[in-house]
């Protein structure tokens, strides 16, 4: 039974939801407790101790209904057809009451009707009945497998089949029809069909009869290697295929991303700005004056005979740094924008107090914007609304000057985010070098490579003067870098 | 005790005993009060603001008749408020006290040595339990018969005060370096976090808690909410409410209602003698439901459309 929860543990795992051993043990106490028996209960049991967002408890939900759902179909089928074949070995040979195909009729004459039985377990019985009467018609070794019932031996050859075909290898999912049909036909799928096919053309109706009886089970069949495939796809091949994408994505330039992967790098992007801003708001500063600490001034000077000299103050006080980041949404880096806007976006989710601008000459605020809305959203009104203009950074910068370098202050990191190609306008670079003065960090990250920094209208000379910092940033690896320095020298 | 021991036989029985104290929980929650009570693990409790996280905590403790020690959170909170503190003034008179005597302690000691000697002989009790102010973590740890501890809003706290959870969560001990570790009793406490997920709580704390998150109720839930807060309301008009809420909650608002919003509404109406809504009632107690001055603008264009949807329906 812990099979059970380590393997399903294992695709919870591939799908993205963080469980440690620890949680992993709390999950088999809480089993212990709750049993197998009630699969709600034993949902909401595991919902509770396994995930631990609202969605990862998605993911969890997802994930359940698709693992335990196997394991009901073949549990539920087993003893089913084990009785119904007890029944049929009976050689009682009613005939259902389900079966209005006149069916019935050649069931013979008993036809009392069990009528307690469902609709579904009458036909079975029906024609497993029928089939008893051809047992030996059956040429094909699968057929022949099919009608015998023996749900053991079937999943052996199923799995069988399947390391023939090496389903381990499969990665994404759009194989999964592709190994169904390999499994299939390494079973001996083919003999079977033509088997099934020349039984239909056969006049007798017994033939005709095992041929429907043939087909009905290899769907069935087909379904169960369909959910086969399913589960070890979720248990082997998630997991590999979602790195190998990442891997990939990282490398790529951010200019050549699809637009489908672009959850994907959210992703990834969202987590580097959190890894940054964990370690931002650990900053602790200790205050030397502010409000009197009785507790602590008391305790500090018992051992001076209770005579109160030395002051403690309410010493602690979180110091969150400000982050003003500016991007440069023009059409020079339109490719790049995008990927950009993102950063900012995730940024801003992470981070109490980032104020976003974006301009292409005229520079606007837009971190209510993004606040008010989702990620595409608010990237593609920002596109509409600010890009497409021709960059004036002097422009820009002299917007930034008026509105907001009153709120820069020692504790303000300011990120600017473009290729610096100021179309031959004056850089104004003393606004920079005001920025420069007042913030405590000013970087600089650029999508071109460094080689193209200074060519044609880029000014990336003039300004790398005044900023702490710049980077050449068109990759996810490069941010990742970019994001690592940043780390490395604010600890 | 036993009382609880039947109380938690199984989640139906604690739903039933739930919904006889007036409070309304789906299987979920249900289960996770179960699993508390029984696995003796905290219950992180997470979801939008107003759909019962804290009154899931109060409930429960009246459910088991235990005592309810709460810890409100908030940022700064440390230490000395949530676990312990030391009485400084009475430590500073027995240090006076001490003064006094310290004369007939070293009487007649012969040289320093022995004087130092005699005085480690004399108890010292100056961090002692005697001195000890506990706070709610500590309290609730000592509470014989066991309690129900409720730390409310722990992500309004800092990162740093996480971590000192960390210790009561997992084994219900606190560490007090001048007098060692104090270990619940018999009965550790039930122990609900809430939290409104204004930030991420780390995965440190989440490892050591169920995780139950409370969304919004459907509209038969809610129904059946509104039956046991507010029993004396028509069910015609319970079911347009209940409509009429569920519906705004689908619209783009800074803050939607949630279901204390829905009760107090259903009060509102209760004492205006209601029968049915209307869309000139629905503005003008728009503001019992709606907080922000801006979602009521923009609500009000709609009224009319939700108003006559949840009275047709």
């Amino acid at each position: 039974m812990d099979r059970t929860l380590t393997s399903f543990i294992a695709a919870l795992r591939n799908a993205e939801v963080r469980i440690s051993p620890a949680e992993t043990l709390d999950a088999m106490s809480a089993l212990e407790l709750v049993g197998y028996r009630d699969r709600e209960f034993l949902k909401n049991t595991l919902s509770l101790v396994l995930p631990k967002t609202p969605d990862e408890k998605e993911t969890f939900s997802e994930t359940f209904d698709s693992f335990f759902s196997f394991d009901d179909v073949s549990g539920t089928a087993l003893p089913a057809e084990g009785t119904e074949e007890g029944e049929g070995g009976g050689g009682s040979g009613e005939g259902g009451e389900g079966q209005a195909e006149g069916e019935g009729s050649a069931g013979g004459g008993g036809g009392k009707g069990r009528k307690k039985k469902g609709k579904f377990a009458a036909e079975e019985e029906e024609e497993e009945d029928l089939g008893h009467g051809e047992m030996s018609e059956p040429q094909s070794a699968l057929g022949k497998l099919l009608l015998q019932d023996s749900t053991v031996e079937l999943t052996m050859r199923m799995a069988d089949a399947a390391k023939a075909v090496q389903l381990d290898e499969i990665q994404v999912f759009t194989q999964k029809g592709l190994y169904t049909r390999k499994i299939m036909e390494e079973m001996g799928l083919t003999e079977l069909q033509q088997e099934i096919g020349a039984a239909k053309q056969s006049r007798r109706v017994p033939d005709r009869r095992m041929a429907q009886e043939l087909g009905k089970r290899r769907d069935a069949l087909r379904e169960q290697v369909r959910d086969y495939v399913e589960r070890q796809f979720l248990l082997h091949a998630d997991a590999t295929g979602r790195r190998l994408r990442e891997e990939l994505l990282r490398k790529v330039k951010l200019s050549n991303v699809e637009h489908r992967n672009f959850r994907l790098i959210q992703e990834v992007v969202f987590r580097m700005a959190k890894k940054l801003v964990a370690l931002h708001s650990r900053r602790r500063k200790v205050f030397k004056r502010g409000q009197l600490n009785v507790p602590r001034t008391l305790r500090h000077n018992m051992a001076y005979d209770g005579a109160i000299f030395d002051l403690r103050w309410k010493s602690v006080k979180v110091d969150r740094p400000k982050v003003f980041a500016i991007c440069d949404v023009s059409g020079s880096v339109a490719n790049y924008a995008r990927f950009m806007l993102m950063f900012l976006y995730s940024l801003d989710e992470v981070m109490p107090k980032v104020r976003s601008f974006a301009f292409s000459s005229d520079l606007a605020e837009v971190t209510d914007l993004f606040e008010r809305n989702h990620i595409e959203d608010a990237i593609a009104k920002t596109l509409r609304d600010y890009s497409g203009g021709s960059t004036d950074y002097g422009q820009a910068f002299a917007d930034f000057r008026k509105n907001c370098m009153d709120d820069v202050d020692g504790r303000t990191t300011i990120i600017i985010l473009g290729d610096a190609r100021n179309n031959y306008g004056d850089p104004r670079t003393d606004i920079l070098k005001e920025m420069y003065d007042r913030a405590k960090r000013v970087l600089w990250l650029n999508p071109e490579p460094r080689a193209t920094w200074n060519m044609g209208d880029a000014e990336m000379r003039k300004y790398t003067a005044y900023v702490h910092q710049a980077e050449e940033c068109n990759s996810l690896m490069h941010l990742e870098r970019v994001v690592g320095n940043l780390l490395r020298t604010v600890a | 005790m036993t009382d609880i021991a039947q109380l938690t036989e199984s989640v139906d029985t604690l739903k039933v005993s739930f919904e006889d104290h007036r409070y309304i929980c789906s299987n979920q929650i249900a289960t996770a009060v179960y699993l508390a009570f029984h696995l003796r693990k905290p219950v992180l409790i997470e979801g939008p603001p107003g759909v019962g996280k804290t009154e899931l905590a109060k409930t429960t403790s009246e459910l088991f008749a235990l005592p309810l020690i709460r810890l409100q959170c908030y940022e700064g909170l440390d230490e000395a408020k949530a676990i312990y503190e030391w009485k400084y003034g009475k430590q500073l008179l027995y240090t006076q006290v001490l003064k006094e005597t310290l004369d007939e302690v070293l009487q007649g000691a012969q040289g320093f040595a022995e004087s130092v000697t005699r005085l480690h002989e004399f108890g010292d009790i100056f961090f002692s339990e005697e001195f000890l102010e506990p706070r709610p973590l500590l309290k609730a740890l000592r509470e014989e018969e066991g309690c129900v501890l409720l730390i409310d809003e722990v992500d309004k706290s800092d990162h740093e005060f996480e971590s000192l959870l960390l210790e009561i969560l997992s084994d219900f001990q606190v560490s007090i370096p001048e007098i060692g570790t104090v270990k619940a009793h018999r009965d550790p406490p039930i122990v609900f976090l809430t939290s409104n997920n204004t930030r991420e709580i780390s995965d440190a704390l989440k490892r050591r808690c169920l995780h139950l998150y409370i969304p919004f109720p459907d509209a038969d839930l809610e129904q059946r909410i509104i039956h046991a807060r507010v029993p004396e309301i028509p069910p015609e008009l319970r079911r347009q409410l209940v409509t009429f809420i569920q519906d705004l909650r689908e619209l783009d608002l800074k803050k939607v209602p949630a279901i204390s919003e829905t009760i107090d509404w259903a009060r509102t109406l209760l004492l205006l003698h209601t029968e049915t809504l209307d869309p000139e009632l629905v503005r003008e107690t728009l503001n019992v439901i709606l907080k922000f001055q801006e979602d009521i603008e923009n609500v009000d264009a709609e009224i009319a459309a939700l108003t006559s949807k949840a009275v047709k329906t």
